[in-house]
């Protein structure tokens, strides 16, 4: 069968075109960008092993940690072949914890700019004034009826994960709430 | 018509003109507008019909209160009935009409009504229009639909965008009048997070209209600097044209943000309205009070009016309600409106006081003590009144004051009951919790000073105490006058519903006692206002006819919303298309290609079939099964619940789970498992593998995936947290399809790397991990729902419409073909599995024929319940297979099964169809029934009755297999 | 999500009949506070029991499943 190499189709191919759009009249206030492909992983910690599972995780390099739950991570790179990172923390994270390949099945939207917080507190009831929810913190949360994984990642930069059967859904509600701001998609 | 505009003066900006129209004529007013005041400063008095009698009306209010000025306002698809003309914004081009006239305005058939008003007395819905019954339908309700509704609803899709959101806040001010500003001002000084959010378009409340003196400026100049040190301090949100409309758990608010209702058309992609959700730590109540009308003869007629409306209309709006005013009270604020209306001009005949002592009030108005005007002379405007006396007046606006209500509602909506306060004769708020406090007028609080000190002392619990500003008090005092007994005419309790003080007094004489059965009876309170003005008058009546206090007589419940929100707003962004999420499978793209018919299941939609040029669903779905049987088919399983199960407990935990075992589950081999509830009846299937001794693979139905999980995550945490055992959802990870038929293996053989696909390196049942395509990670399962020889293949999602694709190429040479749901479900029930239709509730594991899957020797979810007498009864309904007899007849889904010459009765029902299918395969409708004691009964002849076409015919009980019975195919 | 009182019995409880039919149907629905499952369905998936007055809707205390179970069953955690 054909020896050319795979490649991973986007649900959002086809849906988030880059340019600008919204409001005519503003400096556009959101960008907003789909990390793909990228690689997630979902990591939760075996029975009795979350302190060495968080020491294990944080030595870990070229990758984000982000909370997911209770003793639950999932762990975030760019830039990986498919499966390196799941396999990578299959070796590293073995007998300590669980370990389950997300890359395909959820999709990363990234939102930035001066509106971003706005865009996204019309979705989710949780506070995301930069006191409550800081640089690095995540949150599991329903936006647009769809539970997402919320995270800031900057001053004015959030990254959503969600399921990707519902990413062109989601991605029109998130369009249509950065609209009145102006948004660029990158 | 002349114009009642004053020369100088008010929040209007004189040197814009905004034209609009009112039923139709053109009209000019000036941006700070309300539409009532440009129609009042047009001289225009006659702005609606009231609801049973069809009587004029004009403006009484100046806000949300409004029961008359009730307009549709705008048009085609941006029509919105029953808005308050008082609150709307002036915007030029406003196209606004009149409602409940017929067929004018000015001429109205149904005044009629008045005439006919001893039908129309309360309960008249009760009384008069119950018989015949059959003249309900056909006459009656039509009639009053036209003559007593009140605006239309349009029937075209609303163009504008609406939109939610979510804020979040230390302190949450309601209102932002003297207490309000103080409240938020004091806590912004202490750099806590403040939202202040008012009703009104601009910020200020009373001070906007009240002449006040606080801090030695103009009550408008100090709300003005508080207004921009507030907006210039971070962490402080300012929501104007925003009500808060609702007080929920956890603190939250519900708010209505009118965004763009001041405007025609909202600019590209704004919204017209937000409906804001505020999660407050605390919040403060200073919403004011609402004078209350008094309940006298004729205090409808166009010019009887609110005195404190009257002073905003003068002061605010620079609009001069009449030329002669008689003011009537029965407390000190009334003085107001004979002071301030003198200072801009207007003629005040006398100020009648219907208490007998002199007010502290200064007024400079000749005034009458203890008179009640009995008289409102005038049709369509007031002309003059006549007092208890019998002295007439000659005037053209009547200011009346009754007193003030404290807005207490949202303080009341969490089940709380708002207390009598006598000093004040109104309801003031209950105490609360502490996280919804009132304060100022809100809170009873009547003079100006107690009202900065009040929000002063709440906004300074942040840690900076405020300074309260001096300011000169106004007298208040009020003794009650709640109705004139001696009136002549009718006289309004609630405007809105047409209810007098008769009608509450005959809500009494009939029985209807209970302040709650009055209000049913008579409708006072009801509608767009709420009882806004007339629920307390209608109270202190009630009390007065039974004898008891205000205090015992008690008020209505109160609840969301505060005032009418729309629809729109509720729904948010989330209509039409977008009512919910639409969630797509990873092979959507492959089946769109291939000109797949979609179907909604759950949120997913899913290839239904697949049909070519011409065909009908059932021709497409009668070919994919013929393809799949005969050659080979692919069908897109790709929603299918998927699990992850991992730790060394999980095969323990799974034994738990399902009624069959699983820890003796060989690595690479798949078993088909049920789950029970723990009342022993069935709750899903799926089949489940094991991938590594701590690791399995479980699928479930589409429908229950996500039951599923919750499932396995209530019984993993709340009864067995000690099992080593965790789970994630893989469902979206993984791209699955089934490829099924005698040419499967062929096909696939064809994809997979480095596996040769045979009964001994690949039995029926095994489940590997493999690679595709050369290298692309996948799990092959040889399982079949279809019957025939077939695997699952998962691939990751990204993947899916590629190998899809890839399939379908390797398969082009053995005739393949996709095939959607309707031809999976034709050869499911072909085969006799059982699906949701079965799987629905009130089957046990042995009403399926699969009671010898439920293990002995292990505790699990269900098994002692499942034991019970009843669900081990013989008579039970269980799974059988149903043909017609004559094998043109067309069995249909949920038909009853009777004894064969039984007639249909509940008695004589023996179960019902619960799927249907037609089957290529034996050329006839077939179906699954369950059947009381089905398995003995193979072979017998009885009724299928369908109750829904009425048609009845034999039909042949069989077992549910129809199709290769022996598994043949399967294992070929 | 219901009352978070009633335990489980064991399958193997040979007199365990009565003890089911209270686990699985009866719920005494009390006036005042009540220890109650929930589920953060919409977030991290975690089983949680609320001690929530029934009448107030006021919430007194919030612990997960696993830690009410633990408690109960006299595990430390």
């Amino acid at each position: 069968m054909p020896e050319q190499k795979p490649v991973r189709a986007s649900p959002l191919a086809g849906v988030a075109r880059p340019g600008r759009f919204g409001s005519p009249t503003k400096t556009p206030g959101v960008e907003l960008s789909v990390l793909h492909p990228a690689s997630i992983v979902t990591v939760i910690a075996r029975k009795d092993c979350a302190d060495r599972l968080r020491d294990a995780l944080a030595k870990l390099k070229d990758c984000s940690v982000y909370w997911a739950g209770f003793q639950q991570y999932y762990v975030v790179a760019e830039g990986r072949a498919d499966d390196a990172l799941h396999r990578e923390l299959m070796e590293q994270l073995s007998g300590i914890a669980t370990i389950s390949d997300q890359s395909h099945g959820r999709i990363i939207i990234r939102i930035s700019g001066p509106n971003a917080r706005q865009t996204l507190a019309k979705g989710t009831p949780v506070d995301l004034h930069p006191d409550e929810f800081a640089v690095g913190k995540s949150a599991l949360t329903q936006m647009s009826h769809v539970v997402v994984h919320l995270t800031r990642t900057g001053k004015d930069t959030f990254e959503v994960s969600l399921f990707r059967g519902f990413a062109e859904s989601f991605w029109e509600w998130l369009a249509q709430q950065a609209g009145e701001f102006g948004y660029r998609v990158a | 018509m002349t114009s009642h505009r004053l020369p100088q003066g008010g929040l209007i900006d004189r040197s814009a003109a905004l034209q609009f129209t009112f039923d139709g004529k053109h009209f000019s007013g000036h941006p700070g507008d309300t539409l009532a005041s440009a129609l009042l400063a047009n001289g225009k008095r006659l702005l609606g019909r009231s609801f049973k009698y069809h009587r004029p009306r004009g403006v009484i209010s100046a806000g949300t209160s409004e029961p008359n000025a009730l307009v549709e306002l705008r048009e085609d698809g941006r029509k919105e009935a029953n808005t308050r003309a008082t609150t709307i914004e002036l915007y030029d081009g406003l196209i606004a009409k009149s409602q409940n006239r017929w067929p004018s305005l000015n001429f109205d058939v149904g005044a009629v009504n008045s005439l006919a008003a001893p039908v129309f007395v309360a309960g008249f819905y009760y009384k008069t229009f119950m018989w015949p019954k059959s003249f309900w339908e056909k006459l009656y309700e039509p009639a009053i639909r036209r003559m007593a509704g009140l605006g239309s609803a349009s029937k075209e899709p609303d163009p504008d965008l609406y939109e939610k959101s979510y804020a979040h806040c230390d302190l949450l001010v309601i209102g932002s009048g003297p207490a309000g500003l103080m409240a938020a001002l004091a806590a912004a000084r202490s750099n806590v997070r403040v939202i202040l959010a008012d009703e009104g378009s601009r910020l200020g409340g009373s001070l906007l209209f009240e002449k006040e003196e606080i801090g030695g400026r103009s009550g408008l100049d100090w709300a003005s600097e508080v207004i921009a040190e507030l907006a210039s301090t971070p962490n402080v949100t300012l929501l104007p044209r925003t009500t808060v409309f609702g007080w929920y758990d956890g603190n939250i608010f519900g708010a209505i943000e009118r965004v763009n209702d001041h405007v025609a058309v909202p600019p590209p992609h704004e919204p017209r309205q937000r409906y804001w959700r505020i999660i407050a730590k605390r919040a403060v109540l200073a919403a004011g009070a609402e004078e209350r009308p008094i309940v006298f003869g004729g205090n409808d007629v166009p010019g009887v009016m609110l005195a404190s409306a009257v002073r905003a209309y003068s002061n605010r709006y620079a609009v001069a309600c009449g030329r002669t005013a008689v003011v009537f009270t029965n407390n000190d604020s009334g003085y107001r409106t004979a002071h301030d209306l003198r200072a801009c001009g207007v003629a005040v005949e006398a100020i009648v006081d219907s208490r007998a002592e002199k007010s502290g009030a200064a007024s400079g108005v000749r005034t009458v003590h203890a008179r009640t005007i009995t008289r409102v002379i005038g049709g369509k405007s007031v002309s003059g009144i006549q007092l208890n006396d019998g002295t007439r007046l000659e005037c053209d606006l009547v200011a009346m004051s009754g007193g003030w209500s404290p807005i207490v509602n949202l303080a009341c909506q969490r089940g709380a009951k708002p207390q009598w306060n006598p000093d004040i004769a109104g309801f003031v708020s209950p105490p609360t919790n502490g996280s919804l406090v009132a304060v100022g007028s809100a809170a009873g609080k009547m003079l100006l000073s107690e009202c900065l000190a009040d929000g002063a002392a709440e906004g300074s619990q942040y840690g900076k105490s405020l300074a309260v500003p001096k300011c000169r008090d106004e007298a208040f005092a009020v003794s009650p006058l709640w109705w004139v007994k001696s009136s002549k005419g009718k006289a309004f309790v609630d405007y809105q519903n047409d209810a007098t003080a008769d009608d509450i007094l005959l809500s009494e004489r009939e029985g209807y006692t209970d302040v709650e059965h009055v209000k049913r009876y008579t409708t006072t309170g009801m509608a767009t206002d709420q009882g806004k003005l007339g629920n307390v008058n209608a109270i202190a009546i009630l009390a007065e006819v039974k004898g008891k206090t205000i205090e015992e007589v008690g008020t209505t419940t109160f609840r969301p919303f505060y005032t009418p929100v729309s629809f729109g707003a509720l729904a948010g962004p989330f209509s039409g298309k977008h009512f919910q999420p639409i969630r797509k499978s990873p092979l959507h793209e492959w089946a769109t290609d291939l000109g797949a018919t979609f179907v909604d299941a759950g949120l997913w939609i899913r290839s239904a079939w697949f049909p070519k040029q011409g065909e009908t669903w059932l021709a497409s779905a009668d070919r994919e099964v013929r393809n799949a049987r005969e050659r080979v088919g692919v069908c897109d399983v790709s929603t299918l619940g998927k699990i992850d199960v991992q730790g060394k407990d999980a095969a323990a935990f799974l034994d738990r789970l399902y009624c069959n075992t699983f820890s003796t589950l060989a690595i690479g081999r798949a078993r088909y498992g049920i789950m029970l509830r723990e009342d022993g009846i069935t709750f899903d299937d799926g089949t489940t593998s094991r991938l590594s001794d701590d690791h399995f693979f479980m699928t479930t139905t589409t429908a229950n995936a996500g039951r599923v999980m919750s499932h396995i995550e209530f019984c993993h945490q709340a009864l067995w947290p000690d099992l080593d055992v965790s789970y994630v959802s893989v469902t979206e990870q993984w791209a699955q399809m089934a490829v099924a038929g005698p040419k499967a293996r062929a096909t696939l053989q064809k994809v997979v790397d480095d596996v040769t696909l045979s009964d001994t390196t690949f039995p029926y049942l095994a489940a590997k991990e493999i690679t595709v395509l050369g290298g692309v990670t996948a799990r092959l399962f040889r399982i079949s729902f279809s019957g025939e020889h077939a695997y699952e293949l998962s691939v990751p999602a990204d993947y899916g419409s590629m190998a899809a694709r890839a399939i379908m190429k390797a398969g082009e040479e053995f005739g393949i073909a996709p095939y959607g749901t309707e031809a999976l479900s034709i050869m499911r029930i072909e085969k006799g599995h059982v699906a949701g239709a079965e799987l629905n509730g009130t089957t046990t594991a042995a009403d399926l024929g699969l009671g010898r899957m439920m293990s002995t020797k292990k505790d699990y979810i269900g098994r002692v319940m499942a034991g019970r007498e009843g669900l081990l009864s013989k008579n039970r309904q269980c799974l059988v297979g149903l043909r017609a007899v004559n094998k043109a007849d067309r069995i249909r889904g949920g038909s009853h099964l009777l004894k064969k010459s039984d007639s249909p009765s509940m008695a004589n029902d023996q179960g019902y169809v619960s799927s249907v299918a037609w089957s290529p395969m034996l050329d006839q409708w077939i179906g699954l029934a369950l059947l009381a004691n089905g398995r003995e009964r193979h072979g017998e002849v009885l009724t299928i009755f369908d109750g829904l076409r009425n048609k009845n015919f034999l039909g042949e009980v069989c077992d549910p297999v129809h199709y290769d019975k022996e598994n043949t195919k399967l294992h070929a | 999500m219901g009352d978070a009182t009633p335990q489980r019995p064991r399958s193997t409880d040979p007199a365990a009949a009565e003890r089911w039919f209270d686990y699985v149907y009866l719920r005494s629905n009390p006036k005042g506070l009540l220890d109650e499952y929930a589920h953060h369905s919409g977030g991290c998936r975690s089983w949680l029991v609320i001690t929530r007055d029934t009448q107030t809707h006021d919430i007194f205390a919030v612990t997960t499943a696993r830690e009410f179970a633990n408690k109960r069953n006299g595990v430390a955690t």
